[in-house]
């Protein structure tokens, strides 16, 4: 109604304005004209010719852009000329009818090339000049807009004209800028920090993410959200933190292994900068490796992940390491009750490149060589390092490093992990639309066991990886962006062997393994219309194993029938697999989308280990083969995503089915250690998971945080396992329950909360006992036929900042923090087979005489408090 | 020190703990026959016993009972068991030895249904010097790894006829070591046992069994869901291996045997 009017306005307007054009109107495109006009609109541009030139124009302003503003000069040019500017910048064709100009749009066939501009560039934090991994950038006038990928870079491809440019960032002062763009430019946006406020409302973009987002089962967290979640002994936890996502389950107290949709704890890849890291665990999983003061980014997938991910069933933990402070040197850092963090960043050359170290050691040694003199090593620490060039406006390499490793050594025994992952890239801008990241990384993982720490002797399982690989994006315009690259990575599996300082007398009993993997995706995510919107993607694989190596082939009641040797360098088995992905989405309106997928992953490493145990033990990899086929999954999700705007707070509810193929379970009692035919104890199977996750997040304001709910079923069924029968996977948990809140109490005090519950994890008790050669020996009955206690904890913690003004370069605070507040005593095991030597100390009798067992629960940290200082020097 | 005593101290120094707990055990009337049974190359009257599974932990086994019981030597001889005391489920057979290189056959037939087992023993390794040390007054057992092959030591020690035996006091006990010469994580972190002290005077007899590889098999089972069970790098939990058919439980294992007898004496 308001167009019409409009339109009927201008009519009658440009009616009454050339009511007194002259007779020579056939003269009039040759007429010379003056014109000037700032942030006008096409409307308004017209009318000035008019006046100035005398022509009438006859438009319908629904139909070509009557509305836009533009800012345009002309000193004595034609008419003609400067209609035919105006035609270009709004794409409409116009034809001279007598005394009157009629303009209409132009065909889109005769649309030129030369009419399409792209402005890209980088967004990055003004104050540090950190990529801002997944800021949105909008064109207000078009109502289209963008991402910044990975890399933090952004391109878009639009008309010749001036627009407004808008770019936001969670945490970020919003960035407006009006810009010319009658040629391709490429520039930078920097956003500010939004300086620390009491905001009890907040004004968010009426899209986001979530909503406009083609992608389904992601979760993207804050580094500031892991930093003001109440954490164990203070100690800051990426993988901890997990446990506040719907659909992840951690395995207990004490544990850094999770479960993703009914998946297995090694169907989870953990990337830091484009490395896997194998084992993110120290003292034995009380913490993981990856703190948040390096971290710029953390995306979760759970299991829909891009065509650009992959190698897992279940999940991809992708985290992107800072590349340091590019503006000025600052210095940050936390002392607390078992480590201590330190981290220096600046930049090399200002603007140009920068560096970042930071480390972390634990302090635990003198504590535990206080329990026990003959202690020699206690200890764990952390590593990590990142450097950047900006090359040309074009090209930047980056270097990160990280290693980590644990240490307890007594007498003349120990144990030992280490990972260690190096990453070098090197970003490319080709052309303003199509961008080139190339990534070489390598990553390693050891686990030692030393028998005689003074011979040298150990047992030691070890994989490692070296890729290669080239990824493209190409921007095509802003309803469609391709991305398309090839990989290659090359493996070495050593399942675990002994080893002595002499290579002499080293006895290899395991077959190491070689293997060589191609990878080839492409994906392709296109807004069809204002309603639909489609990623596509398909990734291929190639997997073949090489010598030198041995490998067994066995009969169908697990029995080595034959040995295959193979030379050095010598291919012997392939494995060709393609994993599509799609994923629908449908926009109800701009604060609420429908989205469906579907996505098929393979798994060609696979761990082998029957422990139970929530912490780290002697991990074995084994890579797929003769005896073990690849895992594959096919999973189905579904999802509403809805925001609130004037709350701030998005709405995600998914369900999801999941079917697990070639899944790998053990024969009971398998043995695992320096056994040749280690693969002669697998058994293989199916599982399927299904559920509904909702979860509630609000990433801004004076309170923060998430909660969620979900109801997930995982159940495994194995042929020669439990009669055949179907049982409950580990992560078979249908309850869970999270919440997590921060709140401002005032510019110096903030709160933090987090509560979890969950139904109890199955496990295997006894139905009866029976009695050999003085034992009391278990009977179970269905695997997986109970369930441990249900689980739930409460944590809090209040951070305090030392320092009254803000703005001062040495910042401070303390936080004290309760670890399970109420005591809960959340089961880790529950035995059947000690005595109660005294309260609370539990033994397996020396007796066989006397019968007195218990049933007995192991729990870790009932009400464990903690405080740590933590400081930035800026 | 062993390793799991130096990942024991993190975990008490972070106030773990283990206490009991109550919670139902979803018990199952399985009507399984339990076996436990060993032949040896003494030449004694060697016992089997039948029993039933129990659905409370430290119960009494309920004995199996009438069931009629053969051991087969070979193609040889056939040794018919008598259960002795009647109604106890032990069934004791003839005195003969278990000779070393012969495969026996446990056949029982019980309510109609019939089950078998076979073992053949391997030789014995000489036993080592037992070693003892002093705990206050009293000793206990050092128990370490002997021979190159698999094996356990069963320990009777016994001081009912010492001074040091108070009335109401029990004064005996059973010590076996397994030594089974197997690699694993649930073993090299197995959990604490209690410590069993006894007085000087005591009587210890030592029997030093050699293992078969079935039998090694159904021992290492066995232990994982037993001594080795409730460390901090537990195995699934499953029920222990076999050799009978037809769905018993339990195992019939043929050993050789060495043994000693010692008096504790003072020992500074």
């Amino acid at each position: 109604m308001i167009l019409r009017s409009l339109s009927f306005t201008c009519i009658s307007i440009l009616f009454l304005l050339t009511a007194s054009l002259p007779a020579n109107a056939q003269k009039i495109p040759e007429k010379k004209i003056t014109l000037e006009s700032k942030d006008l609109s096409l409307a308004e541009v017209l009318e000035d010719v008019s006046k100035k030139s005398g022509i009438r124009f006859s438009y319908n302003p629904k139909r070509i852009q009557a509305e836009r503003k533009v800012n345009y000069q002309a000193i004595e040019k034609s008419v003609a000329e400067v209609l035919a500017d105006l035609a270009e910048r709004f794409e409409f064709q116009y034809s001279f009818v007598e005394d009157q100009v009629i303009l209409k749009p132009a065909k889109k066939t005769e649309k030129p090339v030369e009419q399409s501009v792209t402005l890209s560039g980088y967004i990055k934090d003004s104050a540090n000049g950190e990529a801002l991994i997944g800021s949105t950038i909008f064109i207000k006038e078009l109502q289209i807009g963008t991402v910044s990928n990975t890399y933090g870079f952004f391109s878009i491809t639009l008309p010749k004209g001036t627009y407004e440019v808008i770019s936001s960032f969670v945490g970020y002062k919003h960035f407006s800028k009006t810009i010319d763009l009658q040629t391709s430019i490429m520039e930078d946006i920097l956003l500010a920090e939004e300086p620390p406020v009491l905001n009890e409302i907040i004004v968010t973009a009426a899209s986001d993410e979530i909503i406009e987002e083609i992608q389904v089962s992601k979760t993207n967290v804050k580094p500031r959200a892991v930093e003001e979640r109440p954490a164990l002994f203070g100690e800051m936890d990426v993988l901890k933190s997990l446990e506040s996502v719907p659909g992840f389950k951690l395995h207990s107290d004490g544990s850094t292994f999770y479960y993703v949709r009914g998946g297995q704890r090694d169907q989870n890849l953990v990337l830091i900068d484009d490395s896997p890291i194998y084992n993110p665990s120290h003292l034995l999983g009380l913490f993981s490796t990856i703190i948040p003061d390096a971290v710029t980014d953390i995306n979760i997938y759970k299991g829909d992940m891009p065509a650009s991910l992959g190698g897992r069933l279940s999940s991809v933990l992708d985290i992107h390491t800072k590349k340091g402070n590019d503006q000025h040197t600052q210095v940050w850092g936390n002392v607390g009750l078992i480590s201590t963090k330190l981290g220096v960043e600046g930049p090399f050359k200002k603007d140009i490149s920068s560096f970042l170290v930071s480390g972390r050691f634990s302090r635990l040694q003198w504590l535990a060589q206080l329990q026990d003199q003959s202690i020699k090593k206690f200890s764990f620490h952390d590593l990590t390092g990142k450097m950047n060039f900006k090359l040309s406006a074009t090209d930047r390499i980056f270097f990160s490093f990280y290693t980590g490793s644990d240490n307890y050594f007594s007498g003349n025994n120990g144990i030992n992990w280490a990972n260690n992952a190096g990453t070098f890239r090197w970003n490319h801008i080709i052309t303003d639309r199509l961008f080139l990241n190339t990534t070489f990384s390598a990553s390693g993982y050891d686990y030692f066991v030393y028998t005689d720490v003074s011979k040298n002797q150990r047992w030691n399982s070890h994989i490692s990886n070296l890729n290669l690989k080239t990824d493209f994006s190409y921007f095509v315009n802003p309803q469609s962006e391709l991305t398309f690259g090839l990989g290659v990575n090359g493996y070495r599996f050593n399942p675990g062997n002994l080893q002595t300082g002499s290579s002499n007398t080293q006895v290899s009993n395991v077959s190491a393994r070689n293997s060589l993997e191609f990878i080839l995706y492409g994906n392709h995510q296109v807004t069809l219309n204002k309603k639909w919107g489609l990623n596509y993607g398909l990734r291929l694989s190639s997997w073949t194993n090489s010598g030198e190596a041995f490998e067994f082939k066995f009969d169908d009641n697990h029995n080595p029938i034959d040995t295959l040797v193979f030379e050095k360098g010598d291919p012997y088995i392939t494995y060709l697999n393609a994993e599509p992905r799609l994923t629908i989405q449908y926009l109800i309106n701009e604060h609420s989308s429908l989205k469906a997928s579907y996505s098929r992953n393979v798994q060609n490493v696979h761990l082998i280990s029957n422990s139970i145990s929530p912490f780290t033990s002697l991990d074995v990899w084994l890579p797929s083969s003769f005896n073990i086929q690849p895992q594959r999954s096919d999973q189905v999700s579904f999802g509403y995503y809805h925001k609130l705007t004037r709350s701030g707070i998005s709405l995600v509810a998914e369900t999801f089915f999941k079917k697990l193929h070639n899944q790998i379970d053990y024969e009971t009692h398998a043995e695992t250690l320096l056994n040749p035919f280690l693969e002669s104890e697998l058994r293989f199977g199916e599982a399927r998971a299904y559920g509904v996750e909702f979860q509630a997040t609000r990433n801004e304001g004076r309170l923060r945080g998430t909660t969620g709910y979900s109801y997930a079923r995982a159940k495994r069924t194995f042929p020669e396992l439990n009669d055949g029968k179907s049982y409950n996977a580990f992560s078979d948990r249908p309850h869970q329950i999270n919440l997590t809140l921060s709140y401002d109490i005032n510019l110096r005090w903030m709160f933090g909360v987090n509560w979890n519950y969950f139904t109890g994890a199955p496990f295997s008790s006894p139905v009866s006992f029976y009695n050999y050669n003085g034992l009391e020996v278990p009977v179970y009955g269905q695997k997986n036929n109970d369930r441990y206690p249900t689980y739930h904890r409460l944590d809090a913690s209040a951070t305090f900042k030392l320092n009254k003004n803000v703005e001062k370069k040495y910042q401070h605070s303390l936080t004290f923090s309760v670890y399970n507040v109420y005591g809960r005593k959340n089961s880790v095991f529950i035995n059947f087979n000690k005595t109660e030597v005294s309260e609370r100390d539990f033994k397996v009798p020396s007796n066989l005489l006397v019968s007195d067992r218990a049933i007995s629960q192991f729990y870790l940290f009932q009400f464990t408090p903690a405080i740590s200082y933590n400081f930035k020097w800026k | 020190m062993k390793i799991r005593n130096l990942l024991l101290i993190f975990f008490c120094v972070l106030a773990s703990c283990e206490e009991r707990i109550d919670i139902p055990l979803l018990s199952e009337d399985k009507n399984l026959l339990a076996v436990d049974g060993v032949l040896t190359n003494e030449s004694v009257s060697h016992t089997i016993t039948l029993t039933f599974p129990y659905q409370m932990m430290n119960s009494k086994a309920l004995p199996v009972s009438g069931a009629v019981v053969l051991i087969l030597e070979g193609n040889s001889a056939t040794y018919t068991l008598t259960e002795a005391p009647a109604g106890s489920g032990q069934y004791v057979t003839p005195v003969f030895r278990a000779v070393f290189g012969t495969t026996y056959t446990l056949w029982i037939q019980y309510q109609g249904k019939e089950y078998f087992a076979q073992d053949s023993s391997v030789p014995v390794e000489p036993l080592p010097v037992l070693d003892y040390y002093k705990v206050n007054d009293q000793y206990s057992l050092a128990l370490n790894e002997s021979g190159e092959n698999a094996n356990y030591i069963d320990h009777r020690i016994d001081w009912k006829t010492t001074p040091a035996c108070l009335p109401d006091n029990a004064c005996e006990g059973r010590i076996v070591f397994y030594d089974l010469k197997t690699i694993d994580v649930n073993e090299i972190y197995k959990p604490g046992k209690t410590e069993f002290l006894f007085p000087v005077n005591s009587t210890i007899i030592r029997k030093k069994y050699s293992i078969s590889s079935a039998y090694r098999t159904f021992l290492r089972s066995v232990l994982s869901e037993t001594e080795w069970r409730g460390g901090l790098f537990d195995v699934e939990r499953a029920n222990a291996t076999t050799n009978l058919s037809a769905g018993a439980i339990g195992f019939f294992a043929v050993t050789s045997v060495v043994s000693d007898t010692t008096l504790v004496v003072e020992k500074p």
